[in-house]
């Protein structure tokens, strides 16, 4: 007879001290593990309550902007640092990291249009109201010089004022798009297309010789500082008041436009926009990209910021508060961490990109655990509980309400393009509503 | 519950499904960093070189060919790579869908980024299926065995004879208790094995740590007990009484009467979803949310009184054996049997279902052990005991205990009617077992009788290695009480309880009939069969008749279909060329 019977020695299984950590035997046989499906759609289901009962994005407000803020940028090589314009002519200095000022310093009589940094000249520019484009000196430490170091006229109205990548041009809207130098006091260069004025100015952080300008007309024009005359136009429906380069595909811009959407454009093909990002519920102010390129978030006057994906059509979260007012200017920041907001009611605001992200340092089974509940709620995501509760979001009633006719107003259109469609004689289907957002593109 | 999906989401789920929950499956992938080694040996082999003073010829000689193997002098790395290649036919045992239906449907996809997605997630599924194999070499227990000598059947050696053979330790895993007073007596050891309750139908209840022989607790509850059965930790447990059921704590301390389970017969507690079943002398079937202590279902049999009950393990559905002969098979979800199989045709005595959910062997009083493929319900195999078994257990390697009168049996496997028909082990009891069951993760099983209690040696019965976040038997109390918080929040809603249980990852199809048009599809006749006297009305007959009925419907619609397809392919004119016509 041979035999043997199992016969575990237990000093084996327990741990030697109890200062040690407990012994886990694994053992990976699927029948040891039953339930699997339905134990993973309730752990699917818990983590994504979790992520809505841990979604706190607002992290805090900047308060010290006597009148609304107007206009924002960041440091181009500081994380903390951004610099801020109001309608009172103050331009502030942000240590987002200290919560505090840094420094401030009253630039212009009026509104201050817009500001930007030059990290290669270590030189801060804002434009205003009273025509002036000044330079201020700006220390690594970020200390504003009190007086700017040289002041030019733009002999005409600014509307918009950015700085290319590397610091050496600037671009200024209004009448026409202006080039400068900083070293120059006069205008480089001058882009025209048509007679209409031009609200906003972005240069590429990619490609360093390329311009996109939101034109009066309703109009989106591109420049390329090599060539003669300005690139290409596309006309919308409405009239754009933001645009944004993609930071890492160079091709790729964002339109924010009265028509309450943002729009994602390839440079190459501008008959048709890549998507329609939807879901604001009144004319969108400003926008700009995720470090990444993937993402965008968005402020509008319906005292929202929105945050999308770059491929999905609507947004993929929502930040208010009871008192943000109209948005004027929102950043994301170079750590893909954070959102700052500006609005009309002089205070800037800090959120958070991912809403449910926990800031601190996280230990390694923190870690763990998060992206094991990150990957089960991207796996679960179709499922229609979990989609409904990964997808809610408390909205003031006004918003919700003015949602829900836009949808109805939408749906309505699109049954009567349906209808009339059917009842022609060509019986051609709609088109597309993709096909319908660029009137016009010029070369 | 059954999800309605885009496209893209199906292809999604289909593919997922195979990767493992993260307890449940995925393994620590374990990638073997070489570099640390070799270039240790490499900086050794360098210094050689220089001593020998032989120019570092060799490093030239050593390159990468092609696909990654490494050839020094001409020979191949036999290591080469730092994963150690794994057997084809164990890959089979954690893959968790079928290989050939995921590969084919990539095949056509025309969506590359999707495609893209896809393979890379299938990539993903493979290396942890492979990554699960190795991890066996991890595993630090084998199964347990009983060889006997040239001639001599296992079935002929004793219990004490193996108790004589083997260790210490294990030789006091075979115990007796004489309980004379009280008996017969009810089994129940708990997920992990390390736990043992008894309860006497006149109302003797222990619980014993039974390693160690340690008594946890003994009160007599002076009703009859009927059953006992350990709930989701080893400090509660629900004991079904005269009237009523109770819970009572470690110490026997009484917890809860649940007067919502009357005259409960069987019990049976459903781990994950925190489900107490219990079938009553009423027929009825019960389940009792223990989390909430809310009832949330209960459901007439209308199959007459109910004491034959078990668990499939593999899908929380509850087993329920009738006098008639029928199994039913239940879910809280639905008021009326999932399935209703009619396995014999006295009445049952025992039901009991494997650790894998595919195999239930059932019992009946004309003494048949029958036993069926819960995939097609089809009968494997049928065979014809000494006496009716009282009662049937699956060990977790799939062999089976039958409690014949006094008389134990034990079956290496159920797979075919030979093992039926020559057991591994038997054993003698003093009195008429009860109750028999398996302990998980112990080569041994427990016997209730008339008169008491015997835990037997069946070697190779438990499984060797057991997972510790899945049920540990050298558990302390912290990890006891972090392991009640998980799983409670684990815990899977009732909701889910179906056959399939991984219909939750699945995507709901629509069957052939349905996706046909309204019109095409074959017309449903309601068909009430009239009285007929002299015994054509019993049930049996009806149904063939209602059959008969629908049979004919069917074949006449098909018919019709035919003939209609027919006269249109005639009214097409055929050339003379057309036989040469590629179909």
């Amino acid at each position: 007879m041979r035999v043997k019977v199992l016969s575990r020695s237990p000093e084996e299984y327990f741990r030697a001290t109890k200062r040690d950590i407990h012994r886990i035997p694994r053992n990976f046989n699927p029948d040891l593990h039953p339930l699997e499906a339905p134990r993973e759609y309730v752990r699917a289901l818990n983590a994504t309550k979790l992520e809505r009962v841990f979604a706190k994005p607002f992290i805090r407000s900047l308060e010290g902007h006597r009148d609304a803020v107007h206009c924002m940028c960041r440091h181009p090589s500081s994380l903390s640092l951004v610099l801020s314009g109001a309608c009172d002519g103050e331009v502030v200095l942000w240590s987002l990291s200290g919560k505090k000022v840094v420094s401030r310093v009253t630039a212009h009589q009026g509104f201050v249009r817009g500001v930007c940094i030059s990290d290669s000249l270590s030189l801060a520019f804002s434009a205003g109201d009273d025509q002036l484009l000044k330079q201020w000196s700006l220390t690594k430490d970020g200390v504003l010089g009190t007086e700017p170091a040289s002041v030019y006229s733009t002999q005409g109205p600014v509307t918009a004022l950015d700085c290319s990548c590397d610091g050496t041009h600037l671009a200024t809207g209004g009448d026409t798009v202006l080039l400068w130098s900083p070293e120059r006091s006069e205008p480089l260069r001058r882009f025209e297309w048509g007679n209409d004025s031009h609200s906003a100015v972005k240069f590429s952080p990619v490609e360093r010789h390329l311009v996109a300008s939101c034109s009066g007309d309703r109009g989106v024009v591109l420049c390329d500082l090599r060539g003669a005359q300005p690139l290409k136009k596309v006309v919308l429906r409405m009239r754009s008041n933001a645009v944004c380069w993609s930071p890492t595909e160079a091709f790729i811009l964002a339109v924010a436009n009265d028509d309450y959407n943002v729009y994602s454009f390839d440079m190459r093909r501008l008959d048709m926009p890549l998507n329609i990002h939807k879901d604001h519920v009144a004319a969108v102010t400003c926008v700009d990209f995720s470090p990444t390129g993937r993402e965008l978030c968005s402020g509008s006057v319906d005292k929202t910021v929105r945050l999308f994906s770059l491929v999905e059509g609507h947004s993929r979260d929502v930040y208010h508060t009871k008192r943000m007012q109209r948005l004027t200017a929102v950043l994301w920041s170079a750590d893909d961490r954070y959102v700052i907001s500006a609005s009309d009611e002089m205070n800037i605001r800090l959120w958070k990109a991912r809403a449910a992200e926990p800031l601190s340092i996280l230990r390694w089974r923190q870690r763990e655990a998060l992206e094991y509940s990150a990957s089960l709620r991207a796996k679960y995501a179709s499922h229609p509980e979990i989609r409904r509760i990964a997808r809610h979001r408390h909205v003031p009633k006004s918003i919700y309400h003015a949602r829900q006719e836009l949808h109805t107003v939408h749906e309505a259109a699109k049954k009567r393009e349906k209808n009339r469609a059917a009842h022609s004689k060509d019986k051609k289907a709609p088109l597309p509503e993709k096909d319908n957002v660029v009137l016009e593109e010029c070369e | 519950m059954e999800v309605k999906k885009s496209k893209k989401a199906r292809y999604f789920a289909a593919s997922e499904s195979a990767i493992p929950a993260s307890s449940a499956g995925a393994p620590l992938v374990v990638e073997v960093e070489p570099s640390l080694s070799t270039s240790i040996i490499e900086k050794s082999k360098k210094r050689e070189a220089r001593r020998s003073g032989q120019p570092q010829k060799q490093k030239r000689l050593d390159k990468r060919q092609g696909d990654g193997v490494l050839v020094a002098r001409g020979r191949p790395d036999p290591f080469s790579g730092s994963h150690a290649p794994v057997p084809k036919e164990k890959l089979h045992k954690y893959s968790r869908e079928k290989p050939s239906k995921g590969a084919s449907s990539l095949v056509r996809m025309k969506d590359k980024a999707l495609k893209n997605t896809l393979q890379l997630r299938q990539k993903k599924v493979s290396l942890a299926i492979q990554e699960a194999v190795r991890a066996e070499h991890l595993n630090t227990e084998d199964a347990g065995f009983l060889e006997g000598d040239v001639g001599e059947d296992t079935e002929d050696i004793t219990q004490q004879a193996i108790a004589e053979f083997v260790d210490v330790a294990s030789s006091q895993k075979h115990f007796e208790l004489s309980l004379t007073q009280f008996g017969p007596y009810r089994v129940n050891y708990t997920r992990n094995g390390r736990f043992l309750l008894l309860g006497g139908e006149r109302g003797h209840v222990a619980a014993i740590d039974w390693p160690t022989k340690r008594l946890l607790s003994e009160f007599n509850v002076m009703e009859s007990v009927h059953d006992v059965k350990w709930l989701h930790v080893e400090t509660m447990l629900a004991v079904a009484q005269k009237q009523w059921t109770y819970i009572y704590d470690q110490q026997g301390i009484e917890l809860h009467c649940l007067k919502t389970l009357d005259r409960t017969l069987r019990l049976e507690f459903l781990p994950y979803h925190f489900l107490l079943a219990a079938s009553n002398a009423a027929g009825f079937l019960s389940y009792l949310d223990i989390s909430v202590g809310k009832k949330i279902a209960a459901f007439p049999t209308h199959l007459g009184r109910c004491d034959v009950m078990c668990q499939n393990p593999r899908n929380a559905v509850v087993h329920l054996g009738h006098p008639t002969g029928v199994v039913t098979l239940w879910s809280p979800n639905d008021s009326r049997p999932l399935v209703k199989m009619l396995c014999h045709g006295s009445a049952l005595r025992a039901v009991a279902v494997d650790s894998r959910g595919t195999t239930m062997a059932t019992a009946a009083v004309d003494r048949s052990l029958k036993v069926w493929d819960l995939r097609n319900y089809g009968c494997l195999g049928e065979f014809r005991l000494a006496s009716a078994a009282a009662h049937l257990d699956f060990s977790q390697t799939g062999m089976l205990a039958a409690a014949l009168g006094s008389y134990l049996e034990v079956f290496k496997s159920c797979s075919t009617v030979a093992e039926l028909s020559q057991p591994y082990l038997t054993h003698r009891c003093w009195d008429s077992i009860a109750n028999v069951q398996f302990c998980p993760f112990e080569d041994v099983l427990g016997v209730g009788h008339a008169k008491g209690f015997v835990s037997c040696l069946v070697p190779g019965a438990g499984e060797a290695n057991f997972d510790a976040l899945e049920a540990n038997p050298y558990e302390s109390r912290s990890q006891r009480r972090q392991r009640e918080v998980k799983s409670l929040l684990d815990k899977i809603p009732a909701e889910l309880i179906a056959l399939e249980p991984s219909q939750v990852n699945s995507v709901q199809q629509t069957t052939e009939e349905q996706a046909r048009p309204p019109s095409q599809r074959i017309p449903k006749v309601e068909f009430e069969p009239r009285f007929k006297k002299k015994g054509k009305s019993k049930a049996s007959h009806e149904q063939a008749r209602i059959q008969a009925v629908h049979e004919r419907q069917r074949r006449e619609f098909v018919q019709q279909s035919l003939s209609s397809k027919k006269g249109e392919s005639k009214a097409r004119p055929t050339a003379v060329l057309d036989r040469f016509r590629r179909q």
